[in-house]
């Protein structure tokens, strides 16, 4: 029987060492630098005329999501509280892998009809815009069939 | 898959949380488990036999089929 006993705590710990307030400056401050890197670039790219305005805002809109990028990334998920630590074979894991192969079904019957459909109706839309349609689209169904699949069998 | 999981947990003692952490899954799992509900993988049916001192085969009934 593996037990390896780890403290738990709401926020985690880095699997490079240190305690969870560690691993929240580590992650803000990583996540202060991407999302100034990436401000930069996009405003350069897209708002030359408004520079500095685009790049804070920009900045401001990514700083929450990439230092939560990469706090997901170093940490140690055994630290965080509640995380078992044989989740591949949970029941979650199962219900996990039945409503992601019904989204890959799903999407793969909306984007083939899609491309049937528009291959003959002259419909132009920004290919950014249309992605992440398809990603909203993926993670709604996800959402809903995970839903479904824990309320049947629970 | 029909199974004596619960009968074996109870005559041990277990609350489903205390077999859970054994185990390393959730509670749920355990739950789901014992209504039969969820056929164990192979490694959490080896553990759940460690965990009873059992076989496998004493813990869970093959269906007809």
């Amino acid at each position: 029987m593996d037990s390896k006993a780890v403290g738990q705590s709401k926020w985690g710990r880095s699997r490079f060492g240190g305690g969870s307030g560690a691993l929240i400056a580590v992650s803000l401050s990583a996540g202060a630098v991407l999302s100034a890197g990436a401000g930069v670039l996009l405003a350069r790219l897209n708002a030359p005329e408004h520079f500095v305005l685009a790049a804070l805002l920009m900045a401001a809109g990514l700083l929450p999501v990439l230092s939560t990028a990469c706090w997901a990334l170093l940490l140690d998920r055994d630290t965080l509280r509640g995380a078992t630590r044989n989740p591949e074979i949970s029941v979650e894991s199962q219900w996990y892998d039945r409503a992601a192969i019904g989204v890959f079904q799903d999407l793969l019957l909306v984007c083939g009809l899609g491309g049937a459909v528009f291959s003959f109706i002259q419909i132009q839309a920004s290919l950014g815009l249309v992605l992440a349609g398809v990603v909203l689209l993926a993670l709604l169904d996800f959402g809903i069939r995970y839903f479904i699949i824990k309320r049947a069998e629970s | 898959m029909e199974n004596n999981l619960s009968a074996y947990r109870r005559e041990r003692g277990f609350s489903q949380q205390a077999l859970a952490d054994l185990l390393g899954v959730s509670r749920q799992t355990v739950i789901s488990l014992e209504k039969g509900r969820y056929d164990p993988s192979l490694p959490l049916a080896f553990k759940l036999s460690a965990v009873f001192g059992c076989k496998i085969e004493d813990l869970f009934i093959p269906g007809e089929d």
